[in-house]
C-alpha cells in the first residue's frame, strides 16, 4: 500500500517533504491536469500545500481543499490525489478518473449508468512528522455523486491531525442534502495496525427503479435531509500521536465541562470525543452545526492548540480566519 | 421433500427460542442512543412522540444494518463453512482439525479486530462489547448440550455439537483474556451459525432484536405505551426491516473475500450513515441522569 507509482496518470499528484537543516524542502511537488498543486508557504520546518482542481468541465472548484505538513526532523510525507468533480449527469463523463495501479478505484457497475465523482489521498507520516489535513468542507451539489478515500499510514511518533467535513449543497439556491451519493472513507494506521476506519455513507432516498420492491414493503418517504435535520454541517476530526496530546488535552477537558439536562429543542451545536488507538495515543472528535460557519468557528476554539502547539499564529488564521 | 420440512421446523424452533425477550442478551441495559436522542430534544421535530420513537428505529436500523450485518454475515460464513468442514470428514479431534479451528479463529479474531476499528464510539463499543460477551456466556451456558440430556442427541451429529462447542468455548476464552473484544454482531453470527439458523434468518432475526431493543427501551423511557410500541413493532418495523434486508444482506466486510476477485469497498463494504445518531449516542455519558448504559 505503500508503493506509489511512479508514473503520473491523469489527476494525480505527487508531494514529498523533506527536511534539510532544519529547512522544509518540498523534495516533488508534481500534479496533472485537472489537478493543481500548490506551495505558496515555507516557513523553517513547515510546508503548506494547497490542492485544488480547476477547468475542464469540472463542476467545482470552489472550495479548494488544502493541507499543510510540519515536519521536525528529515522527513518525507507523500501524497496522492485524483480528481474531483461535483455533479453526476448520467450517461456523460465530465472527467475521467483512471485507476491506477496499487491504488485502484473501481466502480463495480450498477444498473444505473451514472458516473460519479472519486479522490483518493495516501500519507506516509515519517517518525518525528506531523501532517495536518486542514480542508474546507466538502459541499456536493444537486444529484451529485462523490467519494473520496483517505488512507494515512503514520510511522513511529508521527502525528496527524485529519479534518473531514460536509455541509448540505448550495444552500442559497435552496439546496439542502440533495445531492446523491457522498461516501467518504478515512483509514489510519499506525505501524502497519488499522487503529480508526470511519466510513460515512449519506445517500438520498433513491426514487427505486425496481417497482417490486415498492409494492412489496410500503414505507413513507424519509429524506436525508429529515435524517440529519437540523444540522446543516457536519465535521469529523481525527487526532492521532504525540504531537496532539495538548490539544486532545484541550478537548477532554472541555468535553467534562459538557452536561446533557433534558431540553424541548436541539442545541444548535452538538460534539462528541472518544478515545482512539491504545493508551489514549489519539482521538475522533464529531460535530453537528447548524451551518458551517457556525462549526467553524468551533473549531477554530477548540482546535486552538493546533496554533499554540504546533504551527504557530500565522498559518492557523490561514486556515481558520 | 420431509428433510426439507424438518430443517423448517428446526429453524423456526431456533428462531422461537432465540426471539424469547427473557434471553440474556442485554437489551434491558441498552437503548442504543435513543435516551440520548431524547433527551437532547430530537422527539420534538417529529409530529408526535409515536413518530420520534418509529423515525429513530428507522435511522438507527439504517446505520446498524449497514455497518453491523456484513460482521453477522462473514462471522456466520467462517462458523458455517468450519461446521460442514468438521461435519463431512467426520473426525474426532485430529491434527488437520486442530489447525482449521486454529484459522476459524483468527479470521474470526480479525473481523472482530476490524469491527472495533470501525466503531469509533466508546459508548457503542462498550455496548457491543458487553452484549456479545453476553452472547457467548448464553451459549455455553444456555445452548450448549450438558452431558445430562446427551440422550437426546442422534450419535452422528454429536461430534459435530462438540466441535461447535470447542470453537465458541476458544473463542470465550480469547475474550476472558481480552485477545479478542467480542463484538456483538461477531458473536451472533457465531451463536446462529453453531445452532445451525441460516444466514439470511440470522440477519434478519438480528435487525428485528435491534428494533425490538429499541421499541422496549422506548416503553421504560415512558416515551411509548406498551401497546403503542407493539403497534409500531408489529406495523412499521416489518417494512422498515425488510427494505434493509433487501439492500444490505449481500455486503461483506471484505475480509474474506479472496484476492482474485474485486471487492469494491464502497458499495460492497459496510458504512455508518446517520452521522447524528453517532454523535448522540457517543453523548451518552453527558447525560446528568441516565437510566440505560448506552
Amino acid at each position: 500500500m505503500d508503493s506509489f507509482p511512479a508514473k503520473i496518470h491523469s489527476g494525480t499528484g505527487r508531494i514529498t517533504l523533506t527536511l534539510h537543516s532544519d529547512k522544509a524542502t518540498l523534495a516533488e511537488l508534481s500534479s496533472t491536469y485537472p489537478l493543481k498543486l500548490l506551495s505558496p508557504y515555507i516557513q523553517r520546518h513547515i510546508a503548506i500545500v494547497y490542492l485544488l482542481t480547476y477547468g475542464g468541465g469540472l463542476v467545482c472548484g470552489n472550495y479548494p481543499p488544502y493541507f499543510l505538513h510540519k515536519t521536525s526532523r528529515t522527513e518525507t510525507i507523500n501524497a496522492q490525489g485524483t480528481t474531483k468533480v461535483f455533479k453526476t449527469r448520467p450517461g456523460h463523463r465530465l472527467a475521467s478518473v483512471l485507476p491506477k495501479p496499487g491504488i485502484e478505484s473501481q466502480h463495480i457497475s450498477s444498473s444505473k449508468s451514472s458516473q460519479f465523482t472519486s479522490q483518493h489521498l495516501h500519507f506516509r507520516v515519517h517518525p518525528g512528522s506531523s501532517l495536518l489535513l486542514l480542508p474546507d468542507p466538502v459541499t456536493c451539489f444537486r444529484n451529485a455523486s462523490y467519494q473520496q478515500i483517505q488512507k494515512f499510514n503514520v510511522e513511529g511518533d508521527g502525528s496527524l491531525v485529519l479534518l473531514d467535513w460536509i455541509t448540505p449543497g448550495r444552500i442559497s439556491i435552496g439546496e439542502e442534502w440533495a445531492f446523491s451519493r457522498y461516501y467518504s472513507l478515512n483509514e489510519v494506521w499506525h505501524d502497519g495496525k488499522c487503529i480508526a476506519k470511519d466510513v460515512q455513507l449519506l445517500e438520498g432516498s433513491e426514487e427505486s427503479d425496481d417497482p417490486a420492491s415498492t409494492t412489496r414493503h410500503r414505507i413513507p418517504q424519509r429524506t436525508l435531509q429529515d435524517r440529519l435535520r437540523p444540522y446543516g454541517c457536519y465535521a469529523m476530526i481525527i487526532l492521532y500521536g504525540p504531537q496532539v496530546q495538548p490539544i486532545l488535552e484541550d478537548l477532554e477537558a472541555r468535553y467534562a465541562q459538557e452536561t446533557v439536562f433534558k431540553t424541548r429543542t436541539p442545541s444548535e451545536l452538538i460534539w462528541s470525543l472518544s478515545p482512539i488507538g491504545a493508551l489514549k495515543a489519539g482521538g475522533i472528535v464529531r460535530v453537528a452545526g447548524l451551518e458551517a460557519d457556525l462549526v467553524k468557528r468551533w473549531l477554530k476554539g477548540a482546535l486552538s492548540g493546533i496554533e499554540a502547539h504546533m504551527v504557530g499564529r500565522d498559518i492557523y488564521r490561514r486556515v481558520f480566519p | 421433500m420431509s428433510s426439507t420440512n424438518d430443517n423448517n421446523d428446526t429453524e423456526a424452533y431456533i428462531l422461537l427460542t432465540l426471539a424469547d425477550s427473557n434471553l440474556p442478551t442485554g437489551a434491558f441495559v441498552a437503548s442504543s442512543g435513543l435516551e440520548s436522542h431524547v433527551k437532547h430534544g430530537f422527539s420534538s421535530l417529529s409530529s408526535s412522540v409515536e413518530m420520534a420513537t418509529v423515525n429513530f428505529v428507522r435511522d438507527s436500523l439504517g446505520s446498524y444494518a449497514r455497518t453491523a450485518l456484513p460482521f453477522v454475515a462473514d462471522a456466520h460464513i467462517l462458523v458455517s463453512n468450519y461446521c460442514s468442514a468438521v461435519e463431512q470428514s467426520r473426525l474426532q479431534e485430529t491434527g488437520e482439525q486442530m489447525k482449521e479451528r486454529t484459522n476459524v479463529l483468527k479470521a474470526l479474531t480479525d473481523l472482530d479486530e476490524l469491527y472495533h476499528t470501525m466503531t469509533l464510539n466508546h459508548v457503542a463499543r462498550r455496548a457491543s462489547i458487553s452484549q456479545g460477551v453476553a452472547l457467548l456466556t448464553l451459549y455455553s451456558k444456555g445452548f450448549a448440550r450438558p452431558s445430562s440430556l446427551s440422550a437426546f442427541t442422534a450419535t452422528e451429529s454429536q461430534g459435530q455439537e462438540d466441535q461447535m462447542k470447542n470453537l465458541l468455548e476458544a473463542f470465550k476464552l480469547k475474550a476472558r483474556r481480552e485477545e479478542v473484544f467480542g463484538h456483538l454482531p461477531v458473536c451472533w453470527g457465531m451463536l446462529t451459525a453453531a445452532l445451525g439458523l441460516n444466514l439470511e434468518r440470522a440477519q434478519y432475526l438480528h435487525l428485528f432484536l435491534h428494533c425490538r431493543g429499541l421499541l422496549s427501551a422506548s416503553v421504560r423511557l415512558n416515551d411509548l405505551g406498551p401497546y403503542a410500541a407493539q403497534q409500531v413493532l408489529f406495523h412499521a418495523v416489518q417494512p422498515l426491516i425488510a427494505t434493509e434486508m433487501d439492500s444490505i444482506k449481500h455486503l461483506r466486510t471484505g475480509l474474506l473475500v479472496d484476492p482474485q476477485t474485486i471487492f469494491d469497498e464502497p458499495s460492497q463494504g459496510p458504512a455508518n450513515t446517520w452521522p447524528l445518531g453517532e454523535i448522540l449516542a457517543a453523548r451518552h455519558d453527558l447525560q446528568h441522569s441516565r437510566i440505560f448504559n448506552s
